[in-house]
């Protein structure tokens, strides 16, 4: 075994170190959930770059290493071209979707079915999504157990196990908040590690113009040819990755959904795709696949024999000291660990907001719904563990991939009409995903005649990234067709759940008109009032106001002084009437809302308005 | 020219572009976008430059950066 071999026991320390240190992070932040919004959504709280770390973090999943390095080893720099898909999304993601889910308060993707279409198309997207995520948290735990099987000599079993309860004991202590916190420390091991391999490779070599005359002249290029080789063409990869896998990222991803809602407001989702996209995003791109590229170098100049698929793990182990190597192993264990916490979290959120609240006890109080949170989530870590054995034996595996192909298209595609086209129907959506599922699913009993007329003269290797064309083309003209046949839904009863009516949720939101003057932030001191207690409101002074181009009523937000909380202190509250000139400086607020921000009297903080 | 090369960035940033184009009016649609606004100014510009950057580094790893390494160094 590799590991044998390979790790050396000052690796396995910094291993376990790491994996104490994660669970430890946590645990710890468990006494931030004080209620079902906490465990779900962190309290709606973080600050942009919070959440742009996590989502990288989560992105990047156990499979991530080995596969872009693979991918790199194979073809060269174009392993990366999947991260130049996510741009074209941003202008729907930031000004459609996450205003509609943000600002109408959905709080899942089967919600936003019945909200915009009706309950047949939630019933059947609930189960498609709980059915599409919990073989995901399978998936995860069998690649982590394979890779943990390649470094440390474990058995399968044994590192899914490991790496299960841990995820399930810190998801289950402290929701979303331990989540985002923990993908954040994650976020930047997996990128340090990447980085800094590739750092130190380029050291090795002598420059970067030496690492870069040792690589292939067809590894030099930031796509692969158009229609070739099948199992790597641009065009497969594009239809597959950029149309169907991005978009499904952005807009059916309840994971996503949820990191998204858990930011501090909408402006801030701006920021957030931008350091994520044009920042973060391309650094995981090169942390992923440059293990690859540097194995194949180092090939070419003789100094290490490889294939692709251990192409990563071999060029780290050859290029890092002790210790070092371990840290690179912690990396690895971090990108499936950030992936799984999510889906964990993203299960536990569907399972009570979709099927518990309002089928089996509607009336029940916020905290019995925390309680069954927590205990779906390590049910939900079972449930993924219990799938090890079966995805193990490969046929299930595969139809598991058989059976995300055929449904991610369809419910996808549902998605991107109803939030575009105010003449889409309940009928159409219904038909989309039924109707597009199904027509899939004959592509795999009849690939020749369904996929090969989209093949592009790849022939049948490629079908497997040709068939997410197939199943959006599919979907698509079902939707469209039905729709011109179908009755659609009042525009008023619709407002805030499609483009165009985004100002309607807005002021949902708010209860009256928003105000979008610009303002800047004020800095005050918080003093505990309690005649403000049940109100939600804070006092603070005309200046502040002014200086915050805000009037009594509008939403603001109040967040501690040290911004590298990200957030973690701070809540929303309302402004009042004014207070007398001698408040001046001061911030009243009540002690719920101080003890919700974890605010002491006298706390210096930073309020700007929301809305 | 290899168009075998080209293809594949006139179909990412022709695709990207028409994605780009339906979010953009979706948002000037009904004034959630409203460029009498500084920021959302900047966040049309912010996409704009976003849009122009990823195109430019893809240009430059398929036209230029084949060639860089020929000498040997940079």
């Amino acid at each position: 075994m590799i590991a044998e071999v390979l790790g050396m026991p000052l690796d396995y320390v910094v291993l376990l170190a790491y994996f104490v240190g994660v669970m430890g992070f946590g645990l710890f932040f468990g006494r931030y959930t004080s209620g079902t919004k906490d465990f779900f959504f962190g309290g709606q709280r973080f600050s942009w770059w919070l959440i742009a770390f996590s989502c990288i973090a989560t992105i990047v999943g156990s499979y991530s290493f080995v596969k872009y390095s693979e991918a790199g080893f194979q073809y060269g720099i174009s392993s990366t071209q999947t991260y130049f898909n996510d741009w074209f999304w941003m202008p729907i993601l930031v000004l459609v979707w996450i205003p509609i889910i943000y600002y109408r308060k959905i709080v899942s993707i089967p919600e936003y079915l019945e909200a915009r279409f009706d309950k047949k198309t939630r019933v059947m997207g609930t189960v498609i999504i709980l059915l599409y995520l919990t073989g995901y948290i399978g998936i995860n735990l069998v690649t982590l157990g394979k890779t943990m099987h390649t470094l440390l000599g474990w058995e399968i079993m044994t590192g899914a196990t490991v790496t299960a309860v841990a995820v399930a004991l810190y998801v289950c202590a402290g929701g979303q908040t331990a989540v985002i916190m923990t993908d954040l420390a994650q976020g930047v091991i997996l990128l340090i590690a990447g980085l800094g391999l590739f750092a130190g490779a380029i050291y090795h070599f002598g420059g970067f113009g030496d690492f870069w005359s040792l690589l292939p002249q067809a590894h030099k290029y930031a796509f692969s040819d158009f229609n070739a080789p099948p199992k790597f063409s641009f065009i497969g990869i594009y239809a597959q990755d950029g149309l169907a896998n991005t978009g499904a990222v952005m807009l059916m991803h309840q994971a996503f959904l949820m990191r998204f809602l858990s930011l501090k407001s909408v402006k801030d989702s701006r920021r957030m795709v931008i350091c994520w996209v044009l920042v973060l995003a391309p650094l995981a791109a090169i942390a992923t696949s440059c293990g690859g590229w540097i194995a194949k170098a180092l090939v070419n100049k003789g100094e290490l024999a490889t294939d692709a698929g251990g192409s990563f793990v071999n060029a780290a182990h050859f290029l890092c000291a002790p210790g070092v190597f371990g840290f690179i192993l912690a990396a690895l264990t971090a990108a499936l660990m950030s992936t799984a916490d999510s889906l964990v979290n993203a299960v536990s959120a569907i399972f009570v907001n979709d099927i518990w609240r309002p089928y089996i006890r509607p009336a029940a109080s916020d905290k019995h719904h925390l309680l069954v949170a927590r205990i779906t989530s390590l049910a939900a870590a079972g449930l993924g563990l219990a799938l090890v054995p079966v995805f193990m034996k490969g046929t299930i595996y595969e139809a598991h991939g058989m059976f995300t192909a055929a449904v991610t298209p369809p419910v996808l595609m549902a998605i991107f009409l109803g939030i575009l086209w105010q003449r889409y129907t309940p009928a159409a959506a219904f038909a989309t995903i039924a109707v597009g599922s199904v027509l899939i699913a004959l592509s795999f009993v009849w690939p020749d005649v369904l996929v090969g007329p989209l093949d592009f003269g790849m022939g049948p290797d490629s079908y497997t990234f040709m068939r997410a064309l197939f199943g959006l083309l599919a979907a698509g003209t079902v939707g469209v067709v039905v729709t011109w046949f179908t009755r659609p839904r009042a525009l008023g009863e619709i407002k805030g759940l499609v483009a165009g009516t985004q100002t309607d949720a807005m002021r949902q939101f708010k209860g009256g008109e928003p105000n979008r003057r610009p303002g800047g932030k004020a800095r005050l001191t918080a003093k505990l009032d309690p005649s403000l207690a049940g109100t939600n409101t804070v006092i603070v002074p005309q200046s502040a106001l002014d200086t915050m181009a805000a009037e009594p009523g509008d939403l603001l937000y109040a967040d501690d002084v040290r911004w590298w909380y990200g957030g973690l202190h701070s809540v929303h509250v309302r402004a009042g009437l004014p207070a007398h000139s001698k408040a001046d400086g001061q911030m009243l607020i009540s002690p719920q809302d101080a003890d919700t921000a974890h605010f002491a009297d006298g706390q210096k903080v930073v309020v700007e308005k929301i809305l | 020219m290899n168009m075998l090369r080209v293809w594949p960035i006139v179909c990412e940033f022709g695709v990207g572009l028409v994605l780009c184009a339906v979010g953009i009016w979706a948002g000037l649609r009904g004034g959630y976008l409203d460029l009498k606004v500084s920021e959302d100014r900047r966040l049309l510009v912010a996409f704009v430059a976003g849009y122009l950057l990823l195109l430019a580094g893809a240009c430059v790893f398929t036209f230029l950066s084949p060639h860089w390494a020929e000498g040997g160094t940079l």
